[in-house]
């Protein structure tokens, strides 16, 4: 709260400024002329400045020349600037009714062009940027700002090639998967974010592995792009090659975005502030059973099972039972915990400057409420970016950031399979029962107004079968994070040919979780330890960052050479701590509680550093050829000293073919370059899943207090030793052809590449747990490729005043596969089959994410049809000569059960009869769009497309298995009942506790291709006759609608499934979070 | 001039970063985790190193528990009992079923073999660190890893003998099996070395007299191990050194129930000390109690402890003391949810699960003392080693017992029944008697475990159980997948 009142503060303070500089105001006419031509000039800059040389007031001449300025300050000066002419002062003694005449500088003003051409300052190499020599896309957010997005990640969804977006999950608050260039590395391959040239730190959100909730976990990681509202945004370039990304050396492997944002420009206040109302809308449900379908259901599965058995109350219908009316509804669980999500977004900004000072600033506020139930999100964001020109030679800048956020979500708890996993309300609101009532009632018939929370239901218990609506609006789940960043940077020009710069960084990251299950949101035994139970997480990280870069250039003059390059050092400190508290059978209310128990508590901080020196050399031979090298050193704290240097290096060769003489004729290419390039980058481990802290994993931990023995303090041995930890490298080489052609008309990119994972980090490497330890967290070996093509278009077909129509498309295909394997390594898990399980198999030469599993072949529709064939289609007899069924371990196969291949004819269903059913990794991931500007409107759409993978729904196979206590999707209504059944899409026969009919096989696995209409959103820009007579120098009213349809085939609720390996054997499936919604937007946006 | 300096300053400051030395600078250490560079270094350190290996051994008990008695005949599982553990009730046994996970016993053995490693070494740095209390901490870890690995070979026949800590990630992690037999002599080997080491009732508490090895407990493991491997001759006289301590009685019949509330009774050699309220609980307490439905005592146990079938026989450790009618009919087992023997009152809500794991008492010892004697053919002093027990505890003998090894060892396995049941003993008993004289008996141990088996699998399993490799459990899949050095135990390698 501290820090918001500050902000707070300097906001009022700045207003303050501005007010006290309103006294004499006097109004200047005039009319600037060329001195040479006599003719007026548009668009001129008269500017106010008072004594100590900062900009008061300003404006721009019109179309005929002409200008107005009120002035402040009679006393003030006035500038006159335009490009190509030399910057007029006037007096303040002045006439109020001018005529200046401005005379044009003498270079010209091409020359003035190449002089503004950007040099990449936002990287640690001095490089201009048309002549980088390796695979780099840079995107102008320009167009995204009034769009639904909800993130950065959102708006580059389908605009980069080879970058692959998945969003997580429809939620608010929740993140978005970035890979690029296909699946390097186990875990997480999120690429480094670097803001205005400072690398983010990375959110260590460890708690110490207790109900560490994996669905979240992902989301912290990419943060850093939330954290950063999108108006802010000027530009993300993504870098993709390692001759690039070298320079991040240790952190670059998965590839780089460097954000750009806004800063203040010469030139009077601005102001702006728009506005973006949105409303979400879940995309259709699979549609579930009703209380009576699924009662017959279940009575059926019994049946199948037992014969005659006894009918449990719950689904006997019987009017005498307590809890009749509680167990003779008609629930629809799914709606009654969705609803229309919507979400406003607020965002002011000020920005201006004079010759001294430069500032941007700017503020926004979001509020989502989700389409679950009770998940909703507040976010604060504000920036601050001052430019100080302390002399010529001198520039010190200051970036202020400051991020708050709160995320309200519904407790997510434990399935009962005993591994940990969690269950969220949507998943449960599929399994529920639906013959339960979401309200209890007596047994008369009357409400009773409380929620109906049975401790054992006939699913099975009330802590795992809960009441997802109850769950829903009585627990609560925050998290409220602040995030704090502060940037120094002072450059300073030694000489005209050598700069010299100086960065610091400051980064505060704090986060605080809480908890809450009331005893009335489960049904539970009073003394369960998740009755009143409450939890409170607190992580703190900071960083301290420092970068010293000496930058030159040729110092020498000549036409043909030219040379430029850097030399710099790095250091990082990152420091973070944690505390995590869970309680239980607290006071609630005006409930007396049994007395409060504490059911863990823990904490842990630690710290890690890094230096890096790096040396960049960049050489041009008459602008044509290129050659361009960088070499970094890195060292780590987390490595033991014998693996704690990495030596990083990238070279990068350009050839602009377009500028050599004998190309001249060809009069409709531009500037086209060809490029080859090659680079070694590496990534250190990161805190994975439940696994000890990284930062200290290379130490045997001993850990005392739960383990004491009687009265006697306990400890044990909890972490193995690593004395073999070290880095994941990743080599990459690149072969890229830019093309312009036809006036800049149509630009073509086209890259291949080769990107090899060596070292790769596994994270844990399970071991023999004879050897008291269940798996070596952090463990280096084998060998991971990646090779593939990306393209991109971009055609602008008409660039009239009036209209304008451009075409974008981009398109990649990445091939991934296994090269190797540590020694040790089993290429099989999890082989045994059964109810919904899919053997696990990796192999060389194969990509990560290759299903194995049964072909499925529908269902016998006879006992006779369930005998066991030879592969001539004879029947396979036993000794006595009566004919063999086809079995499953003991199970004999009958009328009614599923029916799979048995491809070695051997009359039983095993691992033998396993084969390759499908892969995760899509073959061509894309999007394309087109923008049409008529007058003031324009228009915009963006599709995303992904195709050639399959999904494992695993939705499916939860809610068609007809096996348990589950509810199930209506498609079961089509299910084999009574011998002799046979006709098309029938499902097997229900029945109860059985595996058999519900093993891992391609029946449940889909093809995922899709293409989404991503974005689609039209402005009307109001004119500028219309502005100024609202006072007001521009006013956007912008309509869009965001994955308004997506076409598919794949049956589940949406195939946008994210790229998630983070162990070797991971295969895409369809865990059935919250999908994206359908979201409108309306969004004004006004400039003062 | 202002401005000049500014960048002057700028440049001092990398200086200043480059002046320190890197090595340094980047060697850090966790501020406030325990590693093992900090460790080992007083004889407190060794201490608590030997004491989580015994709490990690308590904290099994729920498992000591299922491995000994669920394929026996005296519990029952009921609904909500895990589909792991009621297939391996009913004979349907496939290396994917997680009680096949031995990972715990080895977490006590890498424990142990780390205090055997490192403890000499703490000597040099810690003056007061005698060779008394080194080779008394030595003692209690051998005992706890041959424990571990005597429960390891009677549940796996066969596993690996892992010796050596598990230092780092250069150990060797993936080691092959070793024949169950040689295991055993390895352990006989090292119990006897380390008896010498080990104290009588030295320990300054009752609770660590009982809760740690003692030469007694030594003893009563070894006459354990011993009657295991057939060597008679040998269990009677670790039998009778446990008797020559005197520092044992057989708790009267009135008293029974004591030996498990408030436990650490007389006839307490070892037993894992276990209370709630030091946050160390047990895990037999939610198994069996009324609203855990997981087990309750089986028709056999019921048929036991009946008063009807058997006079007012075992009124003194039947119903209300092993066993409690909850509701008419209703039956569950009592001895770790029972406060007092009277059928009726539980333990308070603090200490329901502070019951004790007991692994030996006096009365057991009594019973493999007569049991090595009958097979002995020293009939008499069998009788008079069973009689020790049941006079205790103010009871009759049934007559015409007949002098042959058979017919002593079903009064013996009985007696055991009625006198251990629920202790994590039956499945073992029975194992003996089916192994004994090169399977000589083996219909009758298949006959007793279809007993309790559903009856649609009855005849599955008992052609399953012919094969006597069967009554050992496979190794788990997942410690299959992991270790390519394995071989999966013959009867389940298909």
């Amino acid at each position: 709260m501290k820090v918001i009142k500050s902000i707070f503060l300097l906001v009022l303070s700045l207003f303050i400024c501005a007010a006290t500089f309103g006294q004499e105001e006097v109004i200047i006419r005039g009319r600037v002329l060329d001195k040479s031509e006599g003719v007026s000039v548009i668009g001129a800059n008269v500017i106010e400045y008072d004594k100590a040389n900062r900009v008061v007031n300003g404006t721009v001449c019109d179309i005929n020349g002409d200008f107005q300025l009120k002035m402040k300050d009679r006393s003030n000066i006035i500038k006159v600037v335009m490009i190509g002419y030399n910057t007029m002062t006037i007096p303040s003694t002045a006439a109020s009714n001018l005529t200046i005449e401005l005379v044009p500088t003498t270079r010209q003003v091409g020359e003035v062009i190449v002089t503004a051409r950007k040099r990449d300052e936002l990287s640690l190499t001095n490089i201009e940027e048309r002549d980088i020599a390796s695979a780099r896309v840079k995107i102008d957010m320009e167009d995204m700002r009034e769009s639904g997005a909800l993130s950065a990640a959102d708006a580059l969804q389908g605009k980069v090639a080879g970058l692959d977006i998945i969003g997580a999950s429809g939620d608010p608050g929740s993140g978005s998967q970035l890979v690029i260039r296909g699946i390097s590395a186990m875990g997480n391959n999120q690429p480094l974010v670097v803001i205005d040239g400072i690398r983010q730190q990375p959110i260590n959100e460890y708690s110490g592995g207790s109900e560490f909730d994996l669905s979240s976990a992902d989301q912290e990681d990419i943060s850093n792009l939330l954290n950063i509202a999108l108006q802010d945004i000027k530009s993300i370039e993504v870098l993709k090659d390692a001759a690039s990304t070298a320079v991040y050396g240790a952190e670059g492997a998965d590839g780089v975005l460097l954000i750009e944002t806004y800063k203040g420009k010469l030139g009077k206040v601005q102001f702006d502030y728009s506005y973006k109302g949105s409303l979400q809308f879940q995309p259709r449900a699979i549609p579930m059973l009703s209380g009576d379908e699924y009662v017959m259901l279940q009575l059926e599965q019994w049946h199948n099972k037992e014969g005659v058995f006894d009918v449990p109350p719950e689904i006997a219908y019987d009017k005498d039972y307590v809890d009749f009316y509680n167990y003779s509804q008609n629930t629809n669980w799914l709606g009654a915990i969705t609803r229309v999500g919507r979400t406003h977004d607020h965002y002011f900004n000020l920005s201006g400057g004079g010759d001294k000072t430069r500032y941007f600033t700017s503020f926004s506020y979001i509020d989502e409420k989700g389409t679950t139930l009770n998940t909703d999100a507040k976010t604060f964001i504000s920036r601050i970016n001052l430019d100080y020109f302390l002399s010529k030679k001198t520039l010190f800048s200051v970036q202020f950031s400051y991020t708050n956020e709160r995320v309200g979500n519904n407790v997510q708890l434990d399935d009962g399979s005993g591994t940990n996993r969690t269950r969220n309300v949507r998943e449960m609101a599929y399994l529920k029962a639906p013959n339960m009532s979401i309200y209890k009632f007596d047994a008369y018939g009357n409400p009773t107004g409380e929620y109906f929370n049975p401790i054992n239901s006939y699913q099975g218990s009330g802590s795992v079968y809960f009441n997802p609506v109850a769950v829903a609006n009585l627990s609560t789940d925050d998290r409220r994070s602040n995030r704090l960043q502060n940037n120094f940077t002072l450059k300073y020009s030694i000489a005209p040919w050598i700069n010299f710069r100086e960065t610091l960084s400051f980064q505060f990251g704090g986060s605080k979780s809480n908890n809450y299950l009331p005893y009335n949101a489960l049904g539970n035994d009073w003394l369960e330890w998740t009755v009143n139970k409450a939890e409170e997480s607190n992580n703190i990280n900071t960083s301290i960052n420092t970068e010293t870069q000496i930058t030159f250039n040729s110092p020498f003059d000549s036409s043909a050479h030219n040379i430029s390059g850097s030399l710099a050092w790095i250091t990082n400190q990152a420091q973070y701590e944690w505390m995590n508290l869970q309680a239980r059978n607290l006071p609630f209310g005006d409930e007396t509680a049994t007395g409060g128990r504490i059911n863990w508590i823990g904490d842990g901080s630690g710290e890690s550093r890094n230096v890096g020196a790096l040396v960049n050399l960049n050489y041009k031979y008459k602008d044509r050829y290129l050659v361009q090298g960088i070499i970094r050193a890195d060292a780590y704290s987390l490595f033991g000293a014998n693996n704690r240097w990495g030596l990083f290096k990238g070279a990068s060769f350009g050839w602009r073919f377009s500028e050599e003489a004998f190309m001249d004729n060809i009069n409709f290419l531009g500037e086209s370059m060809f490029r080859v390039s090659w680079g070694v980058s590496g990534k250190p481990p990161e805190t994975g899943r439940g696994l000890p802290d990284v930062t200290y994993a290379r130490f045997a931990t001993y850990e005392s207090g739960s383990y004491n023995y009687y009265t006697h303090t306990g400890v044990v041995n909890t972490q193995i030793a690593l004395d073999n930890l070290k880095w994941q490298s990743v080599t990459q080489t690149d072969i890229g052809l830019e093309l312009s052609l036809f006036n800049d008309r149509l630009y073509l990119e086209g890259d291949v590449y080769k990107k090899t994972t060596s070292d790769m980090i596994f994270s844990p490497y399970y071991i023999s747990s004879s050897s008291g330890f269940q798996n070596v967290p952090y463990f280096n070996g084998g060998e991971l490729e990646n090779k593939g093509w990306e393209m991109m278009m971009v055609y602008h077909v008409i660039r009239k005043k009036d209209l304008k129509v451009s075409f974008n498309f981009n398109s990649s295909h990445n091939e991934n596969a296994f090269k190797g394997f540590p020694d040790n390594f089993n290429k099989e898990k999890d082989v045994t089959i059964g109810d919904g399980k899919y053997p696990l198999r990796v192999e060389e030469g194969q990509p990560v994410g290759s299903f194995f599993g049964f072909r499925y072949l529908g269902v016998y529709p006879t006992d006779e049809d369930a005998y066991a064939r030879d592969a001539s289609g004879n029947l396979l007899m036993d000794y006595a000569g009566n004919p063999l069924p086809m079995t499953y371990k003991d199970y004999i196969f009958r009328g009614g059960d599923a029916k799979y291949a048995d491809l070695n004819h051997d009359g039983k269903i095993d691992l033998n009869d396993v084969e390759y059913i499908g892969d995760s990794n899509p073959d061509f991931i894309g999007g394309f769009g087109a923008n049409i500007k008529y007058k003031n409107v324009n228009v915009l759409c963006g599709f995303h497309y992904r195709v050639g993978f399959d999904i494992v729904n695993r939705n499916a196979i939860n809610t068609q298995g007809m096996n348990d206590k589950n509810n199930q999707s209506k498609r079961v209504l089509n299910r084999w009942r009574v011998e002799g059944q046979d006709y098309k899409d029938m499902l097997p026969r229900a029945f109860m506790d059985h595996q058999a009919n519900n093993l891992g096989s391609d029946r449940y696995v889909e093809k995922g291709d899709y293409l989404r209409l991503l974005n689609l959103m039209v402005t009307y820009q109001f004119k500028n006759e219309f502005c100024q007579k609202l006072n007001l120098r521009s006013l956007d009213l912008s309509l869009s609608a965001r994955k308004l349809f997506t076409i598919t085939n794949y049956t589940g609720e949406d195939p946008e499934i994210g790229q998630d390996a983070s162990d070797p054997y991971w295969i895409g499936e369809d865990e059935s979070n919250t999908p994206p919604p359908r979201i409108y937007t309306v969004s004004l946006s006004i400039g003062f | 001039m202002k401005m000049k300096i500014l960048p002057k300053i700028a440049l001092i400051i990398p200086a200043l970063v480059l002046s320190l030395s890197c090595s340094d600078w980047l060697e850090l250490e966790p501020p406030n985790g325990l590693i093992r560079e900090e460790f080992w270094q007083t004889k407190e350190d060794v201490e608590s190193a030997v004491m989580g290996a015994y709490h990690t051994f308590a904290a099994m008990d729920e498992a000591l528990f299922k491995y000994g008695e669920i394929r026996g005949d005296l519990v029952a599982g009921d609904n909500n009992q895990a589909v792991d553990e009621r297939q391996i009730m009913e004979g349907t046994i496939y290396s994917e079923n997680s009680m096949c996970n031995w990972s715990e016993f080895y977490k006590v053995i890498n424990y142990c073999n780390e205090v055997i490693y490192f403890a000499p070494g703490v000597q040099s740095k810690d003056n007061t660190f005698t060779d008394y209390l080194l080779y008394g901490y030595l003692s209690e870890v051998y005992y706890l890893r041959s424990l571990a690995y005597f429960y390891l070979v009677r549940i796996f026949k066969d596993v690996p003998l892992v010796l050596d800590p598990s230092l780092s990630d250069n150990s060797n992690l993936y080691l092959e099996k070793t024949d169950g037999d040689v295991i055993l002599e390895k352990i006989t080997a090292d119990l006897n070395e380390a008896y010498n080491w080990a104290t009588v009732d030295g320990y300054l508490s009752i609770f660590d007299n009982k809760g740690r090895a003692t030469k007694p407990a030594f003893d009563a493991l070894l006459a354990d191990i011993a009657l295991w491997t057939f060597d008679y001759q040998s269990c009677v006289t670790h039998c009778e050194n446990i008797e020559r301590f005197n520092k044992y009685e057989i708790v009267p019949g009135q008293e029974w129930f004591t030996i498990y509330f408030p436990g650490n009774s007389l006839e307490g050699i070892f037993e894992f000390q276990l209370d709630d309220n030091l946050t160390q609980s047990n895990g037999t307490y939610g198994l069996t109690n009324f609203n855990a439905f997981n087990y309750y005592p089986s028709e056999y146990a019921l048929e036991l402890f009946d008063p009807e079938n058997v006079d007012e026989f075992d009124l003194i450790r039947g119903l209300g003391k092993s066993i409690k009618e909850q509701t008419e009919d209703v039956f569950i087992i009592w001895k770790y949810v029972g406060m007092f023997g009277d059928n009726q009152t539980s333990r308070p809500n603090s200490i329901q699960n502070s019951a004790n794991w007991i692994v030996y008492r006096y009365s057991d010892v009594f019973l493999m003392k007569a049991e090595a004697l009958s097979q002995l053919g020293r009939f008499d002093e069998a009788l008079a080693a069973i009689m020790e027990v049941r006079e205790e505890r103010s009871l009759d003998f049934p007559e015409n017992l007949v002098n042959t090894p058979g017919r002593y060892e079903d009064i013996i396995l009985e007696e055991r029944a009625r006198e251990l049941a629920f202790e994590g003993k039956r499945w073992f008993d029975l194992m003996r008697m089916g192994r004994r004289n090169n399977y000589s008996r083996k219909i009758e141990l298949i006959t007793i475990m279809v007993r309790n088996a559903p009856s649609t699998q009855k005849r599955i399993l008992q052609t399953k159980l012919t094969n006597p490799l069967s009554w050992y459990l496979p190794i788990w899949e997942t410690e299959m997948e992991r270790n390519k050095n394995l071989v999966q135990n013959p009867y389940y390698n298909f």
